[in-house]
């Protein structure tokens, strides 16, 4: 029985207001879940504003999220934190690991926090299959940035969240620990059916993705199948175009 | 060049800063109006005994006075210096030499300094004529004698807040420039760093010399009355300091014994555990107040009531002159017990405002705003339980002994609540601050907190 019917995130009607100005007007998406999805837009599109209201980060104004089929609510911190810390996984541009613990025992927090049954086994396996099961026992620092962020995509999946929001999550990294790392976020897509919805401004990084959304002004501004980074780049320079011939 | 980066990363840093111009100002304050007593005793037709008693007071009380502030002045300008690991790394591998650092690093202790003798000025003077006044009604210094504030505070005040925080700058800036790049990049990741063997060597050095005080007030001292005060009086402050210097090893070795009860605690008290072990030398600028406060307020309000009981005893009233150990003591007790509570607040709203980052990473890792509390809260008891044990044994280093000299006794036959009293203020103190501190950073959403 799935009453979401294979929907991973749905956001309807979005609107989000900082003071007098809007970042997010009235947008509305469904994404299947099983897909890699990602984000594209100028900088002050929204983009970073829709990432935090999907994912539950910020409360939107208006409008309604629904993870999985279960709509977001609560209207306080400790709410909005329990709902996440189930469904949601997060992966950052600057990692966000805990200095003081092993790379064993970042994966495992999650799971601890949550109450969730601290699963050591599935916590090292996961850690293999992104390459670092020789690296259990060190701390972040020790580690190169491409090697962090590993760790922080196998947090993300350790509480098998129905999506994982990446953040520029190759914002920090060179070109080649950039490409194993989305390498690696397409291949928990194609294998275990995660979904995933990255924010980014690279028109190569958006490449690995199944689709891409534009975004500009807050509002959408279109999609792509299959984006190679020549289309991707081609349509991002011609995003105002567009929509100054709406206008 | 460098002291201009000083002075931009003052007025930038406001936060980390303000530690650390609060001891120079209340340290400044604190050792002016002592030594203004000298400039008051100096000055022409100051009777002799009042004299003496102003050079008694200015001497022992600002003396002990002198050591606290460069121990506060001290631990808050490492710890300013030291939350800045990172920074000092990045500027490090833009190209600036050790050399370089240091100066803006002194640079900026020598303008922290100045800026709080200067303010101390006016505060200091309204202390040291109330110190006065207080003297003169309990009698002890003759009524007409007028109050003075000069060279001798002045040049004071200066010499212990200005060069002691520049000194106390320099030898931090060493510890960190010595470091290589990578090294210091590393540390600021886990910031652990080791204790120096300098500071062990100086904390058993502490520790030695209390411990010779006690066995001097319970052979040497003993039968000469309320004279065994002068040695025992002393005892708890020096084994106090010492368990201070060395409250990062000390800290290390409970956290590792209180492992199993923080275990039940679950998340939090997984994370309270790893914190204390892993941000040990930050966590024990907290813990060195807690001893100071509980050992030295501990330490000689018993040995005053073990007396006063004692002479009530014998059968004896308290002369001029045992009123006015009396005093001093109290005045003792109040002046250092005030500036470790102080010492306190401020540590611990520092080291608690610099971890905005972590408790957000924390919180994107699914910590509730409880949970992060709770972790803060059980830190702050683990540092309380810590502080108050070997707060207690410093102050039983004074208590037995000068019972023992005074009494035939090993322990006194005093109510336990003034002890209670001391451990409530030192818990609440800690806990409250912490707490208050902690929810005042979460309110800041952890996505944007994450970025500090």
């Amino acid at each position: 029985m799935t009453p979401h019917n294979g929907e991973a995130l749905r956001l309807v009607a979005v609107r989000k207001e900082y003071g007098t100005v809007t970042a997010l007007d009235g947008v509305s998406l469904s994404l299947p879940t099983g897909t890699f999805t990602a984000v594209m837009g100028p900088s002050g599109s929204g983009k970073s504003t829709l990432l935090h209201c999907a994912a539950g980060l910020d409360r939107p104004t208006e409008g309604r999220v629904f993870v999985a089929g279960t709509e977001m609510t609560g209207d306080d911190e400790t709410a909005l934190t329990k709902f996440r810390r189930r469904r949601i996984g997060f992966v950052f541009q600057r990692f966000n690991l805990m200095p003081t613990l092993t790379v064993l025992q970042n994966v495992l927090l999650p799971r601890r926090l949550a109450g969730m049954p601290v699963d050591k086994a599935r916590a090292v396996a996961t850690l293999r299959r992104v390459g670092l099961g020789d690296r259990l026992n060190h701390r972040p620092a020790e580690l190169s940035g491409g090697q962090q962020q590993r760790v922080a995509i196998a947090r993300a999946l350790v509480t098998e969240p129905q999506v994982v929001f990446a953040d520029e999550p190759t914002g920090a990294l060179d070109t080649r620990s950039a490409r194993e790392v989305l390498a690696l976020l397409r291949e928990t897509v194609r294998r275990d059916g995660q979904t995933i919805v990255m924010v980014t401004h690279d028109p190569v990084a958006a490449a690995h993705a199944d689709s891409v959304i534009f975004l500009a002004d807050g509002r959408l501004a279109g999609s792509m199948l299959a984006p190679s980074p020549e289309a991707v780049a081609e349509r991002l320079a011609h995003l105002g175009d567009d929509l100054r011939v709406g206008v | 060049m460098m002291f201009g980066l000083a002075l931009r990363s003052l007025r930038h840093r406001t936060g980390a800063f303000a530690a650390a111009f609060c001891a120079t100002f209340l340290g400044g304050t604190l050792v002016m109006a002592f030594a203004s007593l000298l400039d008051t005793a100096v000055a022409d037709g100051v009777p002799a005994t009042s004299r003496e008693t102003l050079i008694t007071m200015a001497g022992v009380v600002g003396g002990w006075g002198l050591i606290m502030v460069a121990f506060s002045v001290t631990s808050t300008l490492s710890l300013a210096v030291r939350q800045r690991t990172d920074e000092i790394a990045l500027l490090k591998s833009a190209g600036a030499t050790p050399a370089q650092i240091r100066r803006m690093i002194v640079g900026e202790a020598a303008a922290l300094g100045l800026a709080g003798t200067l303010a101390a000025i006016i505060p200091a003077l309204l202390g040291g004529r109330l110190l006065l006044d207080l003297l003169i009604d309990t009698g002890q210094v003759a009524p007409g004698v007028q109050y003075a504030f000069g060279p001798f505070a002045l040049t004071t005040g200066a010499a212990v807040t200005f060069a002691g925080s520049t000194f106390a700058a320099l030898l931090t800036a060493r510890r960190t420039t010595r470091m290589r790049v990578t090294e210091t990049l590393l540390e600021a990741g886990t910031r652990s760093g080791r204790t120096s063997r300098k500071r062990v060597v100086f904390g058993l050095l502490f520790l030695l010399l209390g411990a010779d005080l006690a066995v001097v007030t319970a052979t040497v001292m003993r039968g000469e009355g309320s004279d065994a005060m002068q040695t025992a009086g002393q005892t708890s402050i020096w084994v106090a300091v010492g368990f201070a210097l060395l409250s990062p090893v000390l800290l290390r070795a409970s956290a590792r014994l209180l492992a199993v009860p923080l275990a039940v605690a679950g998340a939090a008290g997984y994370l309270a555990r790893h914190n204390l072990s892993g941000r040990t030398q930050q966590l024990s600028g907290a813990l060195m107040p807690i001893i100071l406060f509980t050992g030295i307020a501990t330490g000689t309000l018993y040995m005053q009531r073990v007396d006063d009981a004692a002479l009530a005893a014998e059968g004896l009233r308290a002369s001029v002159e045992q009123d006015n150990i009396k005093t001093l003591n109290f005045v003792v007790v109040g002046m250092l017990v005030l500036f470790a509570a102080i010492m306190l607040i401020n540590t611990l709203i520092a080291t608690t405002m610099d971890r905005r980052g972590e408790f957000a990473r924390q919180r994107l890792t699914g910590a509730t705003p409880r949970q992060v509390l709770t972790v803060t809260g059980l830190e702050a008891a683990v540092l309380t339980v810590v502080g108050v044990v070997f707060g207690t044994v410093a102050a039983l280093c004074t208590i037995v002994p000068f019972t023992f000299a005074r009494t035939g006794d090993p322990l006194p036959d005093e109510t336990p609540a003034v002890y209670a009293g001391v451990v409530a203020v030192a818990a609440v103190l800690a806990l409250a601050t912490s707490l208050a501190t902690t929810r005042r950073a979460l309110r800041t959403p952890a996505v944007e907190a994450v970025a500090v």
